[in-house]
């Protein structure tokens, strides 16, 4: 039987950092993006030796033209006028990442630090408020995947391409909502900020073993920025959902915590009720 | 009904639509992001975080631990010279030529006993040797082999008064304008075990490039700290009434004071 009913999904704490986060996010990405620019060069190991970058994002002048490219693995793919040169007012400029994706949108090293560090120690404090207080309430478990979670992936899929018609889901969150919120708190979130922290020399000093974890200093810069995309991944599946899944349903359960439920999961009617007695 | 139903002409209009509204919200982010970024009083909450990094940062690395030092195989190719070029003055150049025999590094300010050091004099002192990795703010690592003087040496030796807080280093190299570079660190970053003035690189002297004759390592921090051709060292209680006040040439420039991140 189909009902209709609304529910309180999103307490209090994680509507608050749900936007935080959101906002802290784009920042990141976008003064990572520009820090980027300072030297667009991705390498492995300790140390950048030049000929050993393995993607570089460029620009080839001369009197006539620009041409901006992505090498990647020693392959070149042309990006003019989005990576490597950007058509501006003032004619082609050579930038790793356009202006419009950096934060700032003018060319400053010193000032996208200062926005990223301000934002990491945000994004980080956020964080910890969020899952101490969703811990403490036990609303945590509700969507960290679980060995019997994993086993239900396959008929989720199925279900989502339309090769199956009931869903197995149980509780508020199907399996594969659960696997990509659980990657992201244990793999994404954890990976992106040791990689950042072992960009430090000072942090470097303190913990000796933390870039040798990831390869090195230059890998840990490179799986930073990796990691940076897989975010970026995430954010646009999220969306997806929110969209295709009721973008006025979802948003007002985010802002004020009240989310419509179409079907009764699991409800026992009592219809049922009276066959078992 | 989802977002998609409707025929070609409404799907192109909505797509159109998306796309303009998506281009003018890009435009008025980058305004806003820029005229924030421009903002001195935004400025100053997102420095807030400078005193954060530095206070944690320093409690969990302590005073005496150790950057990570390397072996002779990992020593870079070519160890990348940045920033100024190197002086261009007759006498930086007179000098190079006669192996800076008449170079001197003035030591003044704060102290009991302001003294003044030929290279020999630094290459008799008890010396350093590490192959440690140097991290650029721009991104890049390099890594080389140095030899130098502790810099505690020398503070040993010219006796910093109570109130001497940093050490402020003089460097012969200029800007396309004329400024001077200069440097400072605190008295905790001078006294670490590795902070040395380097006179060696790869068992070389010193290359020009590299920041010839002196240099100064401070291995726990970015690469814009490390001080090149160097001149003289100062002992001061406080750099606001140097230069533009903010403790060296690229902090005036914007860029952290404390480097360590």
């Amino acid at each position: 039987m189909a009902g209709q009913a609304l529910v309180y999904r999103h307490n209090r704490v994680t509507r608050f950092t749900h936007w935080i986060n959101a906002i802290t996010l784009t920042i990141l990405l976008m003064s990572g993006l520009m820090i980027f620019n300072a030297h667009p060069h991705l390498y492995w190991g300790n140390i950048s030796e030049p000929a050993k970058a393995f993607l570089s994002v460029g620009a080839q002048t001369n009197d006539r033209s620009s041409r901006g490219y992505v090498e990647i693995f020693g392959k070149q793919i042309n990006t003019t006028g989005f990576l490597g040169v950007q058509q501006t007012s003032g004619g082609p400029t050579e930038r790793a990442f356009p202006s419009w994706l950096t934060v700032p949108g003018y060319f400053s090293l010193a000032g996208a630090r200062r926005w990223h560090f301000f934002f990491a120690w945000l994004f980080t404090l956020n964080g910890l408020l969020y899952v101490a207080y969703n811990f403490a309430v036990g609303h945590l478990r509700k969507f960290f995947l679980t060995p019997n979670d994993v086993g239900k992936i396959p008929a989720m899929v199925a279900y989502y391409l339309k090769l199956r018609k009931s869903s197995p889901q149980e509780g508020e969150y199907n399996p594969l909502q659960k696997m990509a919120y659980t990657s992201v708190f244990v793999i994404l979130t954890p990976l992106i900020l040791l990689s950042g922290m072992a960009m430090s020399p000072q942090l470097d000093v303190a913990f000796n073993w933390l870039p040798a974890i990831f390869g090195g200093r230059q890998s840990a810069r490179s799986i930073h920025f990796v990691l940076a995309f897989g975010f970026l991944f995430f954010t646009f599946g999220h969306l997806f959902m929110v969209v295709t899944q009721g973008l006025f349903n979802n948003m007002r359960a985010m802002i004020t915590g009240w989310y419509k439920e179409k079907i009764a999961i699991r409800r026992v009617t009592p219809a049922a009720t009276a066959k078992q007695a | 009904m989802s977002l998609f139903d409707g025929n070609i002409s409404r799907r192109h209009l909505l797509l159109g639509s998306l796309q303009g509204a998506g281009l003018l919200w890009l435009t008025g982010c980058e305004k806003l992001f820029n005229s924030l970024s421009g903002n001195e009083t935004f400025r100053a909450v997102l420095e807030s975080a400078e005193k954060g990094n530095r206070r944690v940062q320093r409690l969990l690395a302590g005073r005496n631990k150790l950057a990570q030092e390397f072996t002779e195989k990992d020593i870079s190719s070519s160890f990348r010279s940045n920033g100024n070029p190197p002086p261009i003055t007759m006498e930086y150049a007179s000098e190079a030529n006669r192996q800076f025999a008449n170079w001197r590094l003035e030591v003044s300010g704060l102290v009991t006993r302001p003294a003044s050091f030929s290279l020999d004099d630094l290459k008799t002192m008890p010396s350093r040797t590490q192959i440690t990795r140097h991290d650029c703010v721009e991104g890049w690592s390099a890594i080389g082999k140095w030899k130098g003087v502790r810099l505690e040496e020398i503070v040993r030796n010219v006796k910093p008064t109570a109130d001497a807080e940093y050490v402020i280093f003089r460097c012969m190299d200029t800007d396309s304008d004329g400024a001077n570079y200069y440097e400072s660190i605190d008295l905790v970053d001078a006294l670490h075990p590795q902070t040395i003035l380097a006179y060696e690189l790869n068992d070389q002297p010193l290359p020009v490039a590299n920041g010839a004759p002196l240099r100064l390592r401070v291995e726990n921090q970015l690469g814009y700290k490390h001080a090149k051709y160097i001149r003289a060292l100062e002992f001061v209680s406080s750099f606001e009434k140097i230069a533009d006040g903010k403790g060296g040439y690229w902090e005036d420039q914007g860029y952290e004071w404390y480097a360590g991140i």
